[in-house]
């Protein structure tokens, strides 16, 4: 019997840890999560049965300290040539078992990369956050709030509108920055969030670049207030909700890196994280394929098992065929990110482009063969029991979020076509 | 003009009757069901019940086929197909979960009790569940579903869930995890296809107190909350021999035919409610800075264009449907399997337009297409569940090769 490890990657570039990374994650996905996720969407707001999980994979695993240096505690991740590829399995592997809870786990690590990635690594900073992410067992949650209540997608059109729609101000006091704002919808909040990275302006209406900050946030400190978890159609597992910044103090030294750098590794995150996000996609479609091969395995259509009417079949294999391209098209564009001696460095406009086009290409063709094999399943698509319809919800997420699918359209189009205006 | 007037439909064909039923409905369900359902959610008890109640028994959705003397409204000439398309669109547009339910009462009313084919025996053995008393009676079909019995009588395909045999005293049902259409939980009356050796199938009509049923835990599911399902066992379950409503495919189809037209205008109701929804957003929401009006960007607003043209097709669409069953004639009346098949493509066409068209708005909103404050991933989940239970898209093709090519062994 075919089995998900018969779906393409890479395999002249994979990670040398993809022998090691890969069973973990799937034996964790198999024994930790699957057993349990048809539960998690009623435990949306008090992640009783969702934590456990997270905290094994983050917290026991390790998996938290994976970007931070070797001598500091983690695992070197940050300076890695296969930094990405070991991200796009980790990324495939969790999001197998639910792509909720790949993104929650995925994010914590996120706002991470705006320092601990080379070639822009800030030790310092590192050196302050890695006790919290590496001497513990505990889970972490880390956040990056970017989206705004007037919306999310501009203050990532930097090419655009270059930081001049974020409101959250960070004011200079002495050695110390004083953040005000209100952030709606970050990953990892709803009250979760242990360290928040906060992207803000130093001058509100200006389209100066160098006016665009990321400040680390500990969510612990006075000023900052997180409301309860936001209720969603998915993705339970990642709690959203309101972040709050009330003259919220840190020091000068909590800035990401320093004026225009913040500007450009924030959008090298958002690069990153529309590259990687595919890595949910194809997870997600792989463990759909699993619990097809099953459906249409033990189904019967004109007494013969539903696969074989070949109606039927042609159906299956856009669905096969469509996993295979986006896994492809997913590890290549984390081997890119990997490879910035050949592909150019990850925040210019052209990788920009080029990931946003990936991710928006991969999940419309993912959501279209998704919404047919689910109808392909008649009354059982719809039923909790067979998965399919989680993922069909969860995974429609990862085309809205990183600004939406128009802002993909707007960048891929402005750098193919040098267009000037959009 | 009122945001539903924008999308043409044709009014002329409704009787006065017809659209004063769609405007108290509307003005109903808003403060019923939509205004309450920020707060109440999806909540069964609270919110749900309570407002299928209203519309089947006190608006009296579950009595217009009925005979007068067994206490219906008997509004039961084929033109009532427009009052089913004006009403069901209406509560589409609030719920589509609640559509779904009346959609089933009156394609079963429709199929049993229209006028000329409303046989007396059966008439009286059922209308009084419908009809007698202020409770509501959720109806719900068993249909032929892909099986994992290999062994199962078939139709075009599809294992005959339920066996029946008749007796001197009846007819007799059995059938094991029997997955009905809505409702498993709940309902009050199954309108089952059987399975009859050696003849043709009968379409049983199953009392839901019936002794011998057994229902199994309400399951969950994308949607459609209004419908708690659930699979069943039939267990040695008797009948009377007049709850047959009919033998063979002919009534089957009809039955078919006009639940397509529920769906069809549940679906058209609900495409409304979405379209007010983007065009809320569409009105405030700024991008670009604090420059453009979402609605005025040449992108946003080409999708917008297109959201509106998608849910003005599917409304005509589904009035065609009713137009249809309404004039069998006017269309060539070239049979149930032509009206049947008609209302499968109209049907299907909603469908896969819906999915569609509420991708694209959910895609338009972002974050606030898919939090359950805004409403919208309600239609979103609740559609693409009524389009799994329609049945798979693909296998409808069949139907519509049967008709178009007379394929012969699909
Ligand atoms: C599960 C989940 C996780 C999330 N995680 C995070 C997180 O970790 N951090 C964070 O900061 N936010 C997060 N978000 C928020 C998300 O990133 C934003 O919702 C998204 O970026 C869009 O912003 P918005 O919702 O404000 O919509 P808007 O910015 O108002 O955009 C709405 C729509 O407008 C259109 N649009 C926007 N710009 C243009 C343009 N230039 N041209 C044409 N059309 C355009 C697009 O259709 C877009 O979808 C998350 C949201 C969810 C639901
Ligand atoms: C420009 C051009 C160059 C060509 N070059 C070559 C060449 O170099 N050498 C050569 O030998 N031929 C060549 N061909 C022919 C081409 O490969 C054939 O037309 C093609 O393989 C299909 O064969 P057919 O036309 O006989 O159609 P058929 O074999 O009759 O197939 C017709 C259609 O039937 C359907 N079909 C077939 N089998 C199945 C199935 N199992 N299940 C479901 N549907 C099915 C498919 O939709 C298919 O498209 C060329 C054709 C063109 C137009």
């Amino acid at each position: 019997m075919r089995t998900i490890d018969d779906i393409t990657r890479p395999l002249d570039y994979l990670p040398p840890a993809a022998q090691i990374l890969s069973p973990i994650i799937r034996n964790w996905a198999d024994n930790e999560v699957i057993p349990y996720r048809r539960q998690f969407d009623e435990d949306w707001e008090d992640h009783t049965l969702i934590h456990p999980p997270g905290k094994k994979l983050l917290g026991e695993y390790g998996i938290q300290k994976l970007l931070f240096p070797v001598d500091l505690g983690g695992m070197g991740f940050g300076e890695s040539d296969y930094a990405f590829t070991s991200m796009f399995i980790l990324g495939e592997e969790m999001a197998r078992a639910d792509s909720g809870l790949a993104v929650g786990l995925g994010v914590t690590l996120w706002p991470l990369m705006s320092i601990a990635l080379k070639p822009h690594v800030n030790r310092r900073l590192l050196e302050e956050f890695a006790p919290l992410y590496c001497n513990t067992t505990e889970m972490i949650s880390g956040a990056l709030c970017m989206t705004e209540p007037q919306g999310g997608a501009d203050i990532e059109n930097v090419e655009l509108l270059k930081g001049s729609t974020i409101q959250t101000t960070a004011v200079r006091d002495g050695d110390e920055w004083v953040i005000n704002g209100h952030k709606l919808w970050p990953s990892n909040t709803g009250g979760m969030a242990d360290l928040l990275v906060v992207v803000c302006t130093t001058n509100p209406g200006s389209r100066d670049p160098a006016d665009v900050t990321l400040i680390f946030v500990p969510g612990d400190l006075p000023g900052v207030t997180q409301s309860g978890p936001y209720e969603k159609a998915g993705m339970a597992c990642d709690k959203n909700g309101d972040v709050w910044l009330e003259n919220v103090r840190v020091p000068l030294w909590y800035r990401a890196h320093g004026p225009g750098k913040d500007a450009l590794f924030f959008l090298d995150i958002i690069s990153i994280a529309s590259g990687v996000t595919i890595s949910f996609t194809s997870g997600m479609m792989m463990n759909v394929y699993e619990r097809l091969l099953e459906f249409v395995n033990e189904t019967k259509l004109h007494g013969r098992p539903l696969k074989e009417n070949d109606a039927v079949a042609g159906v299956l294999a856009d669905y096969t065929a469509t996993l295979e391209v986006i896994r492809i098209v997913g590890y290549q564009a984390a081997r890119m990110l990997d490879r910035s001696d050949l592909y150019g460095e990850r925040w210019s406009p052209e990788m920009m482009a080029k990931m946003r086009s990936y991710r928006y290409f991969t999940m419309d063709r993912c959501l279209d063969v998704m919404g047919k094999v689910m109808n392909l399943m008649e009354a059982y698509g719809a039923d909790r029991d067979r998965d399919i319809e989680k993922h069909w919800r969860d995974i429609k997420m990862n085309q809205l979020w990183l600004g939406g699918k128009q802002l993909c359209q707007i960048e891929a189009a402005r750098w193919f076509f040098e267009c000037e205006t959009l | 003009m009122s945001d539903q007037d924008l999308f043409a439909y044709p009014r002329g064909r409704l009787h006065a009757a017809d659209k004063d039923l769609a405007a108290s409905l509307q003005a109903m369900v808003q403060k019923e069901v939509m205004d309450k359902r920020l707060e109440l959610k999806e909540d069964y008890d609270g919110l749900l019940a309570p407002s299928l109640a209203r519309l089947m028994a006190e608006v009296g959705l579950q009595k217009m086929f009925w005979p007068e003397k067994l206490g219906g409204e008997e509004h039961n000439e084929p033109e009532a197909a427009y009052t089913v398309a004006a009403a069901l669109e209406q509560i589409g547009r609030a719920d589509v979960g609640l559509a779904f339910l009346a959609a089933h009462s009156l394609a079963l009313q429709a199929a049993v009790a229209a006028k000329g084919s409303c046989r007396e025996e059966l008439c009286a053995a059922v209308a009084p569940l419908f009809c007698e008393g202020n409770r509501p009676l959720i109806v719900s079909f068993v249909l032929p579903a892909m099986s994992q019995d290999g062994g199962a009588p078939e139709w075009r395909g599809k294992g005959i869930q339920v066996r029946a045999k008749s007796g001197p005293e009846g007819w007799t049902l059995s059938g094991k995890a029997v997955r009905p259409t809505c409702s498993g939980a709940d309902a009050g009356l199954f309108g089952v296809l059987c399975a009859v050796d050696g003849e043709e199938p009968a379409f049983i009509l199953v009392p839901g107190d019936s002794h011998g049923i057994s229902r199994e835990k309400e399951f969950l599911k994308t949607g459609l909350a209004a419908s708690r399902n659930a699979d069943l066992d039939f267990e040695g379950v008797k009948v009377p021999a007049a709850n047959c409503a009919w033998r063979g495919e002919e009534g089957f189809l009809n039955l078919l035919s006009w639940f397509y037209l529920g769906l069809a205008a549940a679906g058209s109701g609900a495409l409304l409610a979405v379209y007010e929804i983007i065009k809320e957003w569409g009105d405030n929401r700024v991008i670009k800075g604090r420059g453009q009006v979402f609605k005025e960007n040449p992108l946003t607003a080409a999708l917008m264009g297109e959201i509106a043209k998608e849910i003005a097709v599917d409304r005509l669409l589904a009035y065609n449907l009713a137009d249809i069953l309404s004039d069998p004639q006017a269309y060539g009346d070239d049979g149930p399997l032509a009206v049947f098949t008609s209302a499968l493509m109209l049907v299907h066409h909603i469908y896969v337009s819906a999915e569609y068209t509420i991708h694209r708005t959910m895609e338009l909103m972002a974050s606030a297409g898919y939090a359950r404050e805004w409403q919208l991933e309600r239609y979103w989940r609740d559609l693409k569940t009524v389009q799994c239970y329609l049945g798979a898209y693909e296998l409808a093709k069949h139907d519509f090769a049967r008709r178009f090519y007379h394929t012969k062994t699909l």
